[in-house]
């Protein structure tokens, strides 16, 4: 019963970053109808960033995830366009263009930091790291309750940008219809751009909990790539909302399986379950978009 | 001094494909302009280049003293121009309240937005009870009231509307023809495309037909002698 509890509780923690992981790329789908296979790159990228933040300027990953996350906003907007540009193009398939643009920038970001930070793990050093807090029978690592409260500040602070503000209206009208948005007055491209960075940010600082965590190398992208697009297919291509739930059952299924029936079946098992849940609803858990 | 809404010569067209052989006309601000045609005639070409959905390749679009010609789409509601696509173009998630403060997208007084929303929203009681419903849940209607409500926020001179009539039944065309004449009243210049001439005819103080990428006729309702003329024109003969 206690490990039950345990395991639980390490599968709430990490769903919650996954969440955080996964909300962008969701968001970005939804908007830019891209499919990001650098959404992996971006995390470890935001990894790498905590890490030298740490070595060079002495900053908790506590503390430089938001030098971080303003960072990778900055890079966001000024890759946004380029996507943005593909994507809209006239020549046949940018659909599949914009997927190939994705990929080679994530194979880029992969060889750059193989070339630069070789093939050695990076861990990030927290002052939170080691400490736990005894809540009955269960333990509760501070590290991963704070990178929990982070994630979820993050993914909080984006919805109610999305859902309580006139940029988040303009957001939300384009990933419904991008033409009409445009003649209501909306500088789509423009947008688009933002939501790429609030993205490539997001997505970043979820890069700079999962470092804190475990650590950063340069091959720990295709894994977050994957892990992403279980969550966005689970939770239903473009549905933010659906990403809340996806992310917790990821967390959850992971960590009950990690405990009960050996971490090497995890992903057989995650993946197992993506089958299961798209046979009964082929649209994801919630059927709709933002 | 009423504004003019004008194409000059107007080229345009689809990717690679000219749809458009230079067009002109013009729309005066407190009358309707109709533009007939049969299908693949150009006619919601000319207006998709006017709201800047698609590029002018040759020609100049002007609105009184002011050049169009060029303008991003997003640009030109801040002229005064508010195109409502075919179907009316609301956004279905979005509650009817959100659809109408989208129409002042291109405002930044958002207090007078807000204002003007109410005003607009006592018009259509059906709409006030139903002001946090997505648009998407009412009927076709009830979406086309929310589509003109949010036309009329940002105080447009120019409406210009493709095909309102499109995919309607009888009794709603007739009731988008008086909404039609209801924006005549409030003093804006509307441009419209129709198919349905015998429903748009009596609503007209002018007239283009286009045929095949070209102006066939300009003129007036009272131009039009009787419907074997109307239909001479229409499929492209001489006037």
């Amino acid at each position: 019963m206690d490990l039950l509890l345990q395991a639980l509780l390490n599968g709430i923690l990490i769903g919650g970053i996954l969440i955080c992981l996964t909300i962008g790329f969701q968001l970005t789908f939804g908007v830019l109808h891209v499919i990001d296979f650098a959404v992996g790159g971006w995390v470890m990228l935001g990894g790498y960033a905590a890490y030298w933040a740490s070595q060079l300027l002495g900053l908790d990953p506590f503390i430089s995830i938001f030098l971080v996350f303003a960072l990778f906003v900055a890079v966001g907007c000024a890759v946004g366009p380029l996507i943005y540009h593909v994507r809209t193009s006239r020549y046949a398939r940018p659909d599949l263009m914009a997927l190939a643009f994705t990929f080679g920038l994530f194979i880029m970001m992969r060889g750059g930091a193989l070339w630069l930070w070789s093939f050695d793990s990076r861990s990030v050093d927290s002052w939170l790291s080691g400490h736990s807090l005894s809540l009955g029978p269960v333990t509760v690592p501070l590290l991963r309750l704070s990178a929990f409260a982070m994630a979820l500040l993050l993914a909080v602070g984006l919805f109610v940008l999305l859902y309580r503000s006139r940029f988040g209206l303009a957001v939300r009208a384009v990933a419904q219809n991008r033409d009409h948005a445009g003649l209501m007055g909306v500088d789509v491209k423009r947008i688009s751009a933002y939501v790429y960075g609030l993205y490539t940010g997001i997505t970043a600082s979820a890069g700079v909990l999962l470092a804190t965590i475990y650590s950063v190398n340069p091959e720990v992208g295709v894994r977050y790539t994957l892990f992403a697009f279980f969550v966005a297919v689970l939770a239903g291509l473009g549905s933010v909302g659906g990403v809340l739930v996806a992310g917790l059952l990821l967390g959850l299924v992971e960590s009950l399986v990690g405990t009960y029936v050996g971490t090497r079946y995890s992903l057989l098992v995650v993946f197992a379950t993506l089958y299961l849940v798209l046979l009964v609803s082929p649209k994801g858990i919630l059927q709709r978009g933002i | 001094m009423s504004t003019e809404l004008s194409v000059t010569d107007l080229v345009t067209g689809y990717g690679k494909q000219e749809i458009v052989h230079g067009v002109s006309m013009a729309a005066r601000e407190g009358e309707i302009t109709c533009v007939f045609g049969p299908n693949g005639s150009g006619k919601s070409t000319v207006v998709k280049a006017i709201a800047g959905l698609l590029p002018v390749w040759r020609g100049r679009l002007q609105l009184g003293e002011r050049e169009l010609t060029g303008l991003p789409v997003h640009e030109v509601v801040r002229h005064g121009i508010v195109m409502m696509p075919q179907g009316g173009g609301v956004f279905p998630r979005f509650t009817v309240m959100e659809n109408l403060r989208m129409g002042g997208y291109s405002l930044r007084d958002t207090a007078w937005v807000a204002q003007r929303i109410e005003a607009l929203i006592d018009e259509y009681p059906s709409l006030q009870r139903r002001r946090h419903v997505a648009a998407g849940s009412l009927s076709g209607g009830e979406q086309m009231m929310v589509a003109f409500a949010r036309a009329l926020v940002p105080d447009p001179t120019f409406v210009l509307l493709d095909e309102p009539s499109a995919g309607l039944s009888p009794a709603l065309v007739s009731e988008t023809m008086a909404r039609v004449e209801g924006l005549r009243e409030r003093g804006v210049g509307v441009v419209m495309i129709e198919q349905n001439i015998r429903e748009a005819l009596p609503v007209a103080d002018r007239l283009y037909i286009l045929a095949g990428g070209q102006r066939k006729f300009a003129g007036t309702p009272a131009d039009i002698h009787d419907d074997r003329h109307l239909m001479t024109l229409y499929m492209g003969g001489a006037a």
